[in-house]
């Protein structure tokens, strides 16, 4: 299980199109913390990542928070299926699938390390977007505790995160940005057994994310949202903003893990049958 | 007596939708022998093929590997090197770097691996190291050759292998698999070069719409659907001579020797019936080539069946032709 998950990373992180990825990974929070630093003290309208924005000029330390809020919207969904739907799919398109199955692998193992490929590159992608939008962070705002208002029964209080506090949080939520594309790893990989186009199973897992996220907004579907993958997202991010632990992390974690085991069962049972015709 | 079965197909059948593409088909081949498999577009071998290698399900009959049934994965396959369809790679690395991962893949080190032999084959020299997708289709054809032959395997299975090769290339590939043959490798391949088949493979099977049309040794294939030309020391008495052995139908003077055509029997029963007669044989051959008994064969086999049809009777057994026999 090793030496092929080794073989499919070399295979996968040698790309040109992994080395772009990681570039735009750097560029991005790079530019962020540029933007910021020029937009200066003007007030934001106080929501999800316009509020990380603000209360990262106060400490650099919260600048990955907010880099992460906005990127794990759309640019890290787009690579995150980009790399799960490509998995199985450019194999076939390039016509090695069938060499690498006249080996003596069984099928099972050969597409769980090429999904265990696709995780570790997804969770690469998101930790490369935390630590340059650290390493930026700092050297635009420095390191140091934050006071965040908080607006709650009516009244006005604040609360104060210590430097380590951020770190420890912002580790979460990181953590927790990354473990939240299991679902789309999970269908992803199921899309890329289908076909033999990358583009189709990339294009297909991207779409159905893209279908969850406008669903997702709707309020009139009820608790009906709550089942999908993209329903808890931000769920980490009262960590930072308003000093508590949402319970809303849990539920997220098991919407998360649902996805997988659904989606992953179905990948390795059609990927047992397929017949190998590329 | 006859050698272990390295391969046997029984009764395979593969469907895909209404379209049948293969229908029983059923044949043995045998450690030692150079196995063609023959057939026009769409006659089912590529897909045998698959089924042969673990890439398909076949929908009824079986396929074993060194006596075992075949299953996606199978062990059996790390004693077999093959290249179905055109070799193929990961094009962004090297072809070295898309040996040694294949290799790897597997669970074993290169180190293991006929590397230095395999590479031999290829004959790619510097260009190992570049990318693949800088590779004219020859090369990655050899590559794929390299590839196939890093396990030392037992059983090479080659679908159209000289596809994409120059003459010279072609050459190589028909000597290089005479050599592992005379080594002890057991050979199946397909392919549409009949010249190819005729000098390289010891045994053919004839497929036509997926069904097996002729079974045998070339020379059977070859001499059965044909006359016999003789040339031996006296004429007048070896047309008296054979014109006794039986199955003999009718015998004519050509030119310095005789064309003999026979209902059955063999080639081996004219010679002996002439060196028997105290004749001198110079010469005994089929008047015709693998290419015109090929095109005789699928002839004689019909139109396709409509799709959805029932599949039609099997072929007559195949796994040991009596002399001489070709089953239509």
């Amino acid at each position: 299980m090793i030496a092929l998950f080794r073989t499919e990373f070399v295979k996968a992180a040698v790309r040109v199109r992994t080395l772009v990825v990681v570039a735009v990974l750097i560029a991005l929070p790079t530019l962020i913390v540029v933007a910021i630093k020029a937009r200066g003290d003007r007030p934001g309208r106080g929501q999800n990542g316009e509020g990380l924005f603000r209360l990262a000029q106060q400490s650099g330390l919260l600048v990955p928070a907010a880099v992460l809020g906005v990127a794990s919207g759309f640019l890290l969904v787009v690579i995150a299926g980009l790399l799960a739907g490509d998995s199985v799919a450019s194999d076939s398109a390039w016509g090695n699938l069938r060499y690498v199955l006249m080996r003596p692998v069984s099928r099972t193992r050969l597409l769980l390390a090429k999904a265990a490929v696709a995780a570790a590159l997804i969770w690469a992608c998101v930790i490369v977007v935390a630590l340059t939008a650290l390493v930026a962070g700092l050297i635009a705002f420095g390191s140091h505790p934050v006071t965040v208002p908080l607006v709650s029964g009516g009244g006005v209080g604040s609360f104060t995160l210590s430097t380590t506090t951020i770190l420890v949080r912002v580790a979460v939520g990181t953590a927790y940005v990354a473990f939240g594309f299991t679902a789309l790893l999970a269908i992803g990989t199921f899309m890329s057994t289908l076909t033999d186009t990358p583009t189709g199973a990339i294009g297909a897992t991207i779409g159905i994310y893209i279908v969850s996220e406008i669903l997702d907004g709707i309020d009139q579907l009820g608790e009906v949202r709550y089942g999908f993958p993209t329903h808890y997202l931000s769920a980490w991010q009262p960590l930072l903003t308003e000093n508590r632990w949402s319970g809303d992390i849990a539920a997220g974690i098991i919407v998360q893990l649902a996805y997988l085991v659904v989606f992953g069962a179905a990948a390795i049972i059609w990927f047992r049958r397929k017949d190998i015709r590329s | 007596m006859e050698t272990e079965a390295i391969v046997e197909i029984v009764g395979l059948s593969k469907r895909f939708g209404d379209v049948a593409a293969i229908q029983d088909l059923s044949f043995t081949v045998r450690r030692g022998q150079v196995y063609g498999l023959l057939g026009p577009n769409g006659a089912g071998k590529t897909t045998a093929l698959r089924v042969l290698t673990g890439l398909e399900r076949p929908s009824a009959g079986e396929a074993r590997l060194f006596g075992a049934p075949v299953t996606a994965g199978t062990d059996s396959l790390r004693r077999v090197g093959a290249m179905v369809e055109q070799a193929a790679f990961v094009p962004h690395l090297s072809g070295m770097r898309n040996l040694r991962l294949w290799w790897e893949a597997g669970g074993g080190h290169l180190r293991d691996a006929d590397l230095d032999g395999a590479l031999a084959v290829a004959g790619l020299g510097d260009a190992v190291d570049r990318k693949v997708r800088t590779y004219s289709q020859g090369m990655k054809q050899r590559l794929g050759f390299a590839r196939a032959l890093l396990a030392r395997p037992e059983l090479l299975i080659l679908d159209e292998p000289t596809n994409g090769l120059d003459p010279g290339e072609i050459r190589e590939i028909r000597e290089l698999i005479s050599r592992l043959s005379e080594h002890g490798s057991t050979v199946l391949l397909s392919s549409h070069h009949l010249s190819e088949v005729e000098q390289t493979c010891t045994h053919v099977v004839v497929m036509n719409h997926g069904t097996v049309v002729a079974d045998g040794t070339v020379s059977q294939l070859v001499g059965a659907s044909g006359a016999v030309f003789i040339e031996v020391d006296d004429r007048v008495r070896a047309e008296a001579l054979l014109l006794e052995v039986p199955g003999v139908t009718r015998v004519t003077i050509q030119g310095d020797g005789l064309v003999v055509e026979q209902s059955d029997g063999s080639r081996a029963d004219l010679a002996a019936a002439l060196v028997g007669g105290g004749l001198r044989l110079e010469t005994i051959m089929a008047t015709q080539r693998l290419e015109e008994a090929f095109l005789e064969l699928l002839d004689g086999a019909g139109a396709p069946p409509p799709p959805g049809a029932a599949p039609p009777p099997p072929p007559p057994p195949t796994a040991a032709p009596t002399a001489g026999e070709v089953t239509p």
